[in-house]
């Protein structure tokens, strides 16, 4: 027995060493110049949203910068905030109400360079209500139970202020948490009145049968920025140069991804489980590389006039 | 006897076709959507795809990577620890309180963190795996320890054993029995945890290829993962059952087993 258990737990060590050796990025043999490229590391989320960054790798922007990009998935917005005040990413992709929030509580975030903005209208995100809802506008929500993703967040801040403007009164919404991949069941099933959702899942619920409420991000403001790139302000003020390969990469990557819609689908087939047809069906977000700093600044006071944040978000330490 | 050795499996084998049977009905009769619960049928399309998808087994080598180091350092924690305590009843009554407050506190609590200390890296998931399975392990050491015949302890004592020679000759041959029970448990807790570390932390392994396959739409691909995982746990079982039975042959209650 002791001797079974022992090579047991030699082979779970060699199991570690092995892990430690494969977990240090590889540089590999192909640095074409003459500095040493920088190895960061990025935290997204692996959805259509991030296609540019993705892209921009394979594209070689980034190495054309010296960096020498480990492009990291994360399942949730919840790992990209801590991971990057962690340290274990040096940028991370977010929305900019989860950015606002965080700096609300003193964590220090700075966003270099967009993300991803409204499409318009269609858009990549909706509020959906089932076919034989009574639901007909936005003001119809007041009272109603409607999901979204996550609380106190993008979604309920840009919804309330459709639903306010449309006359109705977004106090008396009642919202709850519904993962986008279940928010078209709990439509279905009548457990929420409505439900914001995003694509993929949008386009197949609307396939069949949903009706869409509202487009809150383009309803919100047709300008709308939607998420963005985030480091914390110590490797802001503290690698210049770093943020600004970063940054001239990324725009790049933004810029190509917004020109070349076919190479976005393509690439994200191959990060994704997504398929060609579900994205041919998919409204793409668009992929702007300046900052909309007055529709920002109208999500802030909104996020603000609700109680997500104590106070207006300050946009200059926000934003580069 | 022969009869009861093929009974055992058949009847097995016999209840998991009846599970798929109902969910293959379930899911036909439109009890629940189709888009939403695909049928059996489709789902074991999927997964036996799947078997031929090399990017399958690396998935679930990453898997079983975080679940073999978490098992072992929170097994051999916990042996040595629960041998330090269990042989000394000061320890026992200093430590019992603390370590009933501190097994029930749900690993999955510890994410946000695990996250702060350890970031988003496999220390995280490892540290989730090693909280859930060590009280797994101390808690069945302790009962063995604790089961430790006191005429035999003191017999040994009586000839001349010194510490090391009791622990190895009385203590250890009656805590073997419930360390392997405590393993067992252990190994099912590590691999649910590692599972849901991926899920939420680390973007690796299984729990990350269901996540990607939630979040794509992709869910008869999605079940057949979580299939994949079942199975796992049942090989898992299995083979720890194989240990024990190998382990403890000289046991009663293995022994016992053999003669009914």
């Amino acid at each position: 027995m002791k001797k079974s258990l022992m090579i047991g737990l030699a082979a779970a060590s060699v199991l570690a060493l092995a892990a430690c050796s494969s977990g240090t990025p590889d540089a590999g043999g192909d640095a074409p110049s003459t500095a040493e490229p920088t190895a960061i590391t990025v935290g997204v989320i692996p959805i259509v949203d991030t296609a540019p960054i993705w892209l921009g790798v394979e594209k070689g922007f980034f190495s054309d910068e010296g960096l020498d990009v480990t492009v990291q998935p994360t399942t949730g917005g919840a790992a990209s905030v801590p991971g990057v005040v962690a340290g274990s990413y040096d940028f991370a992709f977010g929305n900019y109400v989860s950015g606002m929030v965080a700096n609300d509580k003193g964590l220090g975030l700075k966003y270099v360079t967009n993300g991803n903005s409204t499409a318009g209208n269609p858009d990549f995100g909706a509020v959906i209500v089932a076919a034989d809802s009574d639901i007909e506008s936005p003001a119809d929500l007041a009272g109603k139970t409607v999901s979204v993703n996550n609380l106190s967040n993008i979604g309920d801040t840009t919804i309330r202020t459709v639903v306010d403007n449309d006359g109705g009164d977004s106090s008396t919404i009642n919202f709850v948490e519904v993962a986008f991949p279940d928010a078209e069941a709990a439509v279905t099933n009548k457990q929420v009145d409505a439900a914001w959702i995003l694509a993929p899942f949008l386009d197949s619920a609307v396939a069949n049968g949903a009706r869409v409420i509202t487009y809150n991000f383009s309803d919100f403001d047709p300008g709308l920025d939607v998420s963005g790139y985030f480091t914390t302000l110590k490797t802001f003020e503290g690698k210049p140069e770093l943020v600004k390969a970063f940054q001239t990469a990324m725009n790049k990557s933004l810029e190509y991804a917004d020109t070349h819609p076919d190479e976005v689908k393509q690439i994200v087939t191959t990060y994704t489980k997504m398929t060609m047809d579900q994205l041919d069906a998919m409204v793409l977000p668009k992929f702007n590389v300046e900052f909309n700093r007055e529709a920002l600044t109208k999500l802030g006071k909104a996020a603000a006039d609700f109680g997500t944040l104590s106070a207006e978000p300050d946009l200059d330490t926000l934003l580069p | 006897m022969r009869n009861q050795r093929v009974a055992g499996p058949a009847l097995g084998l016999a209840g998991i076709l009846l599970f798929l049977l109902v969910w293959e009905v379930v899911a036909r009769a439109g009890i629940v959507d189709q888009r939403f619960l695909p049928p059996a049928s489709e789902v074991l399309v999927t997964f036996f795809g799947n078997l031929i998808e090399p990017g399958f087994y690396q998935a679930v080598g990453e898997t079983m990577l975080a679940w073999a180091i978490g098992l072992a350092i929170s097994t051999v924690a916990a042996v040595v620890i629960g041998l330090i305590i269990g042989s000394s009843s000061f320890l026992s009554k200093a430590t019992y309180s603390t370590i009933e407050f501190l097994r029930p506190i749900p690993s999955v609590a510890l994410i946000p963190l695990a996250v702060l200390l350890f970031g988003v890296r496999i220390e995280s998931s490892l540290m989730l795996i090693i909280y859930a399975s060590f009280w797994q392990v101390l808690l069945q050491v302790l009962y063995g320890v604790a089961d430790v015949d006191p005429v035999a302890e003191n017999t040994a004592k009586s000839y001349g054993l010194g510490p090391l020679a009791r622990a190895r000759y009385v203590i250890w041959p009656t805590v073997l029995p419930y360390l392997m029970t405590g393993l067992r448990l252990a190994s099912a807790v590590a691999l649910i945890l590692a599972i849901t570390a991926e899920l939420i932390i680390v973007s690796r392994g299984l729990g990350y290829q269901i996540a990607l396959s939630q979040s794509g739409g992709a869910i008869s691909e999605m079940y057949a993962l979580v299939l994949a995982t079942g199975l796992i746990g049942v090989i898992i079982n299995l083979a720890m059952r194989f240990i024990e039975r190998k382990t403890l042959s000289w046991h009663s209650s293995i022994r016992s087993e053999v003669v009914a």
